[in-house]
């Protein structure tokens, strides 16, 4: 575990006694709400991002070329990544300090996260402009592909065990 | 009750419900397949909205998105199901839990008339989704979302789960 350092706790303790948060913290309904903005944004977010990653691995969807797919999905991809981040803080700042001692928050926001959004990005980009473009997917673009897919399991992992870390904290 | 006792006392549903790893794994499966499920059928109704990949055909969203949208249902229930059997006693007479089981019920029910629909309305000379197709979609986006905050409002209103 990360000992986060007093910028970084005050920063928390600034965010979770902010008007925003101790709204959702203190609303029976509020905190759901958040927690569902953020699944519905993760489900769009995640949906066209393995959509496209499973297009590559040749799982899914050969008829049209994977540059195709992630042209027509662009759009909505980034805006499920909004909303997901959205909710995401939203929830975050609900218990910010605690969650910023959490070892299963650390590795998912400062490893798995942002390597995951940085595969996601070169998968896309280079979809689009090159591995994309016909019919037989190079094999860099599947190896991209599946590392993109356990990354995002690698985040879906660390967040599934947020609860059993804070039984600890 | 004793039929929610029997499966919760079942093997496989102690083996997953007392090991922390096994529970996690299933964990992970349950919300990762409900991405994968919700996020292809809320593609596959954006679309017949006119709202995402516009460009394609309904035949062709649809061929492929539904094949995705039937994995991560399949992947779903299978550790939706596991899950709750490592604790039946409890959730099976909690109403919010019944209200969940409900709104999926529903979704279900509502995505299996988009993607017949679709299938008809790929088929057709226009390919034009017609009026009370767009709000049919919308209803069962409306549910896929209900069926994510009907979920999450088990814990959180009954601290079950």
């Amino acid at each position: 575990m990360i000992v986060p350092s007093q910028g970084v706790v005050s920063f928390c303790n600034w965010l979770q006694n902010t008007p925003y948060a101790l709204a959702i913290a203190g609303s029976t309904w509020a905190y759901p709400f958040v927690q569902t903005t953020h699944f519905t944004g993760l489900s769009i977010w995640l949906g066209t991002s393995l959509a496209l990653d499973f297009r590559l691995l040749g799982w899914l969807g050969r008829s049209r070329k994977p540059y195709e797919l992630a042209r027509s999905l662009f759009s909505w991809n980034w805006i499920g990544f909004v909303i997901a981040v959205i909710g995401g803080v939203s929830l975050f700042s609900t218990d910010a300090v605690a969650f910023s001692r959490n070892p299963a928050v650390q590795f998912k926001l400062l490893l798995f996260f942002p390597l995951a959004l940085i595969a996601h990005i070169v998968v896309q980009q280079k979809t689009l402009k090159s591995w994309g473009s016909s019919e037989v997917v190079p094999i860099t673009a599947r190896i991209a592909g599946l590392t993109e897919f356990l990354l995002w399991l690698s985040v879906a992992s660390a967040a599934a065990n947020i609860p059993y870390f804070e039984k600890f904290l | 009750m004793g039929f929610f006792q029997w499966l919760e006392n079942t093997w496989w549903a102690r083996w997953a419900d007392d090991s922390v790893l096994v529970a996690t794994v299933f964990e992970i499966m349950h919300y990762f397949s409900m991405f994968l499920l919700v996020g292809s059928i809320v593609i596959v109704d954006l679309h017949l909205l006119g709202l995402v990949a516009k460009r394609r055909t309904i035949g062709e969203v649809s061929s492929e998105f539904f094949p995705l949208m039937w994995i991560g249902m399949a992947l779903n229930f299978f550790s939706g199901f596991v899950m709750f059997a490592g604790d039946a006693t409890t959730f099976a007479p909690n109403w919010v839990f019944h209200i969940k089981v409900t709104v999926i019920a529903l979704a279900v029910v509502f995505g299996v008339i988009v993607q017949l629909q679709a299938r008809k309305w790929a088929r057709s000379e226009s390919g034009v989704v017609p009026g009370w197709g767009k709000a049919l979609a919308l209803l069962s986006l409306l549910l896929w979302i209900g069926s994510i905050l009907s979920a999450v409002e088990v814990p959180s209103l009954t601290n079950v789960g």
